[in-house]
């Protein structure tokens, strides 16, 4: 933003109780090979602001695309209007004395940035991973993409607070399916998992060509494969399932908005009572659990929230105990309980919520190899494509791309179709073990919806293979 | 905001050498958004945003960009001409794309229809009607626009006022009615109808808890919970490139091998005129395009592109080959006798959080939400737990299909992802056999 500019909006301030002004620009950039073909690129900025009021016991927002003075003051109007209108008429009115002045920055490091690889050189590159995809002869179907994603935010409020931020990600994907007869299976890498902070040196430290050429094999061998069977057993699960599992039976249940209501009429509630933070048994004794936006590279790091809160590391739950919720300063104040950096907004024109950052799992003492070996009879479930958990995040079902027999220690037969369910309560308390840094994955996903009106948002989380015991795992028709 | 696009439309038109072909997408929305909890305002406020997509072709290659206007010539003008330069510089390191086809027969369509829709009344009715209860939901309502021009002298404009409420209310014992109100205009009556329907569904979901086990249950699907299904073979049931790489769900249907019960039918119907017509590339979409007749597949969704890639003729589908207004016609299953139809069973009035648990052969999971009762002797005995199906298309509208009702429901997609939701379906009510509850 230009800093004139900036100079004059501060003077637009309305004399309310309190004003914030949230300035966002996002710059996305989709290229995808399909089938050896570079599909139609996608380039998008998206810039605006969103202007938020409280102000004698009422609240609004403004936002608009129109970053004239002109816009800007219709913006500050709406907010306004809407703080005028919903005098009395709020669920709550924040206590805004708690409200800090919060200075500073943060930004993504891009050891080779972006801007300053070619399309050319995106897309070339793109084209050989195709043609690594394509390496066996009953491959139907295959392709190769990267998205990147920046996005530079200015906060600015009635407090003199300034912070200026720029996140910047990239998510590099790859799809490869095979068919064998009329059967298809699919094998993907980084479709619900593999964003980072990063730039374009993501791939100094992942050989795609090797990683295609992986994927094209495995595809083939699950389209011959047996469906799993169905039965109780013991299941490993790798970093790509696991991210899905804590996600949707952590994150979300321990969503502070969820429990107070909020979401009930879209995303859901949660299972979690306000009495539970400080008692109640989540998990295992190995479960430990953190908000942790303080890891370099991990998809939701960063040093403030969207309403100005600096963001530290917090236990949500620890030695298996839930300690504290996923909620923000203005929802903690609701429900008096522990707060985290947590409120956040898609972008400019949606309001921040309580969202999850960077919800990690973290690593326990067990090798792989020992999880394995202790293991006389299971499966190992990798790489999620099937989500589906109940309103109040319970009773889940997770279908994982390919499954591994384990049978007296050793991974044996591969497996189509696994699937497992279960119901969130008991499934953590059968935690058995935790892998160790050598199996941790720093991971993250950038499709998390939640909200009315809706949001779409990033959202980080680390973990290591684990182990569960008494899982219920099936198969296909 | 129709001569600002035209305007703006005409300044780039203006820049382009006689080798360039550019295409323009105009999406705006002037939005009041108010969400509620217990009965209460949430969050409230206003979205204005205008979205411009430049599409440049030039000698057999494309690259777009989408950008945010202001409406304000002074400040656009100048970063639309950049970017035009930009798309220029870029365009010539990218291969040709053989996939390329765009509209050039200049079929220009206008569609207005704007009512005065104040926010701020429909809020205090909202808010007034529903004091005492516990009622979580939200109000989205003001102006959605779609333009599309080219420079080969083509224009389309599909402008229409709105809103959509979408609400559900809890009682004591945590249960809820879900209810949706959208329309162009707001009718007080209309509401005050909706709102004692929901206080008497209140009363019954007060009844004490009726726990459901695993097991096979003869169910009704309300046209919500059946459109929740129809959602998910959307996933590219209907998409030709899917069927041909394999990951539609409806795949053994489109290849003859699987067939749904012979009262199914679906069409692409899109003559309730909710969703615009036009082409993101210029092509008119047919008014009615049908998918499945009396149970058999009988046509995709065809985009340009997949016309090109397959040799087969488009139907100007999307490039995602989804349908937009989606059309399932009607049985003949009494709506009013419904209760009696099933008599014994599980009546379903939402679904959530549809996932496949078996793609390659169309099997569903998902999960009861809002409003599902255990229906005793064609009476409502009380509310269900929440409890987890897993079936497939096969079965819900094939073998195990008793029947759909005679009155189909127009439902307008509440969402809200980037911006508001023109998509719609006009569904029946479904009755089921032996629907499986796994959990």
């Amino acid at each position: 933003m230009d800093k004139d500019f900036i100079n004059i909006v501060k003077t637009m301030l309305p004399k309310v109780d309190y004003c914030s002004m949230r300035f966002v620009n996002k710059y996305s950039n989709i290229i995808n090979v399909t089938r050896n073909v570079l599909e139609p690129i996608i380039i998008s900025e998206d810039e605006g602001v969103m202007i938020t009021v409280f102000h004698n016991g009422g609240s609004g927002y403004g936002a608009t695309s129109n970053l004239t003075k002109q816009g800007i003051q219709q913006a500050i109007n709406s907010a306004v209007h809407w703080a005028e209108f919903s005098k009395e008429k709020l669920t709550y009115f924040p206590n805004l004395s708690e409200m800090k002045t919060q200075s500073g920055d943060y930004f993504t490091t891009e050891d080779k940035p972006w801007s300053q690889i070619s399309m050319k050189d995106k897309t070339s590159f793109l084209m050989e991973i195709n043609r690594a995809l394509r390496s066996k002869s009953k491959i139907t179907n295959w392709g190769a993409g990267i998205r990147y994603n920046s996005i530079e935010t200015l906060f600015l409020d009635t407090n003199n607070s300034n912070i200026h931020q720029k996140i910047s990600y990239l998510l590099p994907q790859m799809i490869v399916a095979a068919e064998h007869k009329k059967e298809t299976q699919t094998r993907t890498f980084g479709g619900h998992a593999h964003a980072r902070q990063t730039g374009y040196d993501i791939f100094d430290n992942i050989n795609m060509i090797e990683k295609a050429k992986q994927l094209s094999e495995e595809a083939v061998e699950l389209s011959q494969s047996p469906n799993c069977e169905n039965k109780i057993t013991q299941a490993v699960i790798a970093p790509d399932q696991m991210i899905l599992q804590i996600h949707e039976s952590i994150g979300h249940p321990l969503e502070l908005d969820r429990i107070l209501g909020d979401e009930r009429n879209y995303a859901g509630s949660s299972f979690v009572k306000p009495d539970m933070f400080g008692n109640y048994i989540y998990g295992s004794k190995c479960l430990n659990v953190t908000f942790n936006p303080t890891i370099q590279s991990q998809l939701a790091s960063c040093n403030f929230d969207d309403d100005g809160t600096n963001a530290e590391k917090q236990y949500l739950i620890k030695d298996g105990v839930l300690l504290r919720p996923i909620g923000g300063l203005f929802s903690s104040q609701r429900i008096d309980l522990d707060y985290v950096a947590c409120s956040r907004a898609s972008s400019w024109n949606r309001p921040p919520i309580d969202r999850m950052g960077n919800i990690n799992l973290e690593p326990g003492e067990n090798t792989f190899d020992q999880i394995i070996s202790s293991v006389d009879d299971g499966i190992f479930l990798e790489t999620n494509n099937s989500w589906s958990i109940d309103d109040k995040r319970n009773k889940f079902q997770f279908g994982c791309e390919k499954g591994t027999l384990i049978k007296n220690g050793k991974l044996t037969n591969v497996v189509k179709n696994p699937n497992y369910r279960g119901i969130t309560e008991n499934f953590w308390k059968n935690l058995s073990k935790v892998g160790d840094i050598n199996t941790h994955k720093i991971l993250g996903t950038s499709n998390c919806g939640k909200g009315e009106p809706n949001q779409t948002i990033f959202v980080g989380h680390a973990t290591p293979t684990c182990l569960f015991n008494n899982v219920d795992v099936f198969g296909g028709v | 905001m129709k001569d600002y696009f035209k305007k703006i439309s005409e300044f780039l038109f203006n820049q382009l050498n006689s080798s360039e072909v550019l295409i323009l997408n105009f999406d705006a929305e002037q939005t009041d958004f108010v969400r509620f909890n217990k009965g209460k305002i949430r969050q409230a406020g206003n979205v204005n945003q205008i979205n411009l997509i430049i599409n440049l072709i030039s000698k057999h290659k494309t690259l777009r960009t989408s950008t945010r206007l202001s409406a304000d010539f002074n400040r656009d003008s100048k970063p639309l001409a950049n970017i035009l330069d930009f798309l220029r510089r870029e365009i010539v390191e990218l291969p040709n794309d053989p996939y390329l086809m765009y509209e050039k027969s200049q079929s220009s369509t206008n569609k207005t229809v704007q009512n005065n829709i104040d926010a701020y009344l429909i809020t205090d009715a909202i808010v007034d009607k529903f004091k005492l209860l516990d009622m979580v939901g939200v109000l989205s309502s003001g102006n959605i626009i779609k333009g599309f021009s080219n420079s080969l002298g083509q224009r389309n404009w599909h402008e229409s006022t709105s809103f959509n409420f979408d609400w559900s209310v809890y009682s004591k014992n945590g249960k809820a009615v879900k209810q949706n109100y959208s329309d162009q205009k707001w009718d007080q009556n209309i509401f005050d109808r909706l709102f004692s329907e929901c206080t008497q569904k209140l009363h019954v979901i007060d009844y004490k808890e009726q726990k459901i086990i695993p097991g096979e249950y003869k169910v009704y699907l309300s046209p919500s919970a059946l459109n929740e299904i129809i959602d998910m073979m959307s996933w590219g049931g209907f998409s030709y490139k899917a069927n041909k790489i394999g990951s539609s769900p409806l795949h053994l249907m489109s290849k003859g091998e699987k067939e749904l019960n012979k009262i199914v039918s679906f069409s692409e119907n899109l003559t309730n005129g909710i969703s615009p017509t036009f082409h993101s590339d210029g092509f008119i979409k047919p008014e009615k395009t049908n998918l499945i007749i009396n149970g058999k597949y009988n046509k995709s969704l065809v985009s340009p592109r997949s016309s090109l890639e397959y040799s087969v003729k488009h139907n100007a589908a999307e490039y995602y080959e989804s349908p937009v207004s989606i059309e399932l016609e009607p049985g003949e299953i009494k709506t009013e006798e419904i209760l009696t139809s099933l008599k014994d069973g599980i009546y379903l009035n939402n679904l959530w959080y549809l996932n496949f648990s078996d793609r390659n052969n169309g099997r569903i999971t998902g999960l009861t939400r809002f409003g599902c009762f255990k229906v005793s002797n064609g009476e409502y005995v009380g509310p269900i737990n929440t409890m987890r199906f897993d079936e497939t298309i096969y079965n819900i509208l094939g073998e195990k299909l008793i029947g759909l009702t005679d009155n189909q429901q127009l439902l307008m997609d509440s969402s809200t992802y980037e911006e508001r939701s023109t998509y719609n379906s006009t569904i029946p009510g479904a009755l089921v056999d032996s629907f499986k509850m796994t959990l």
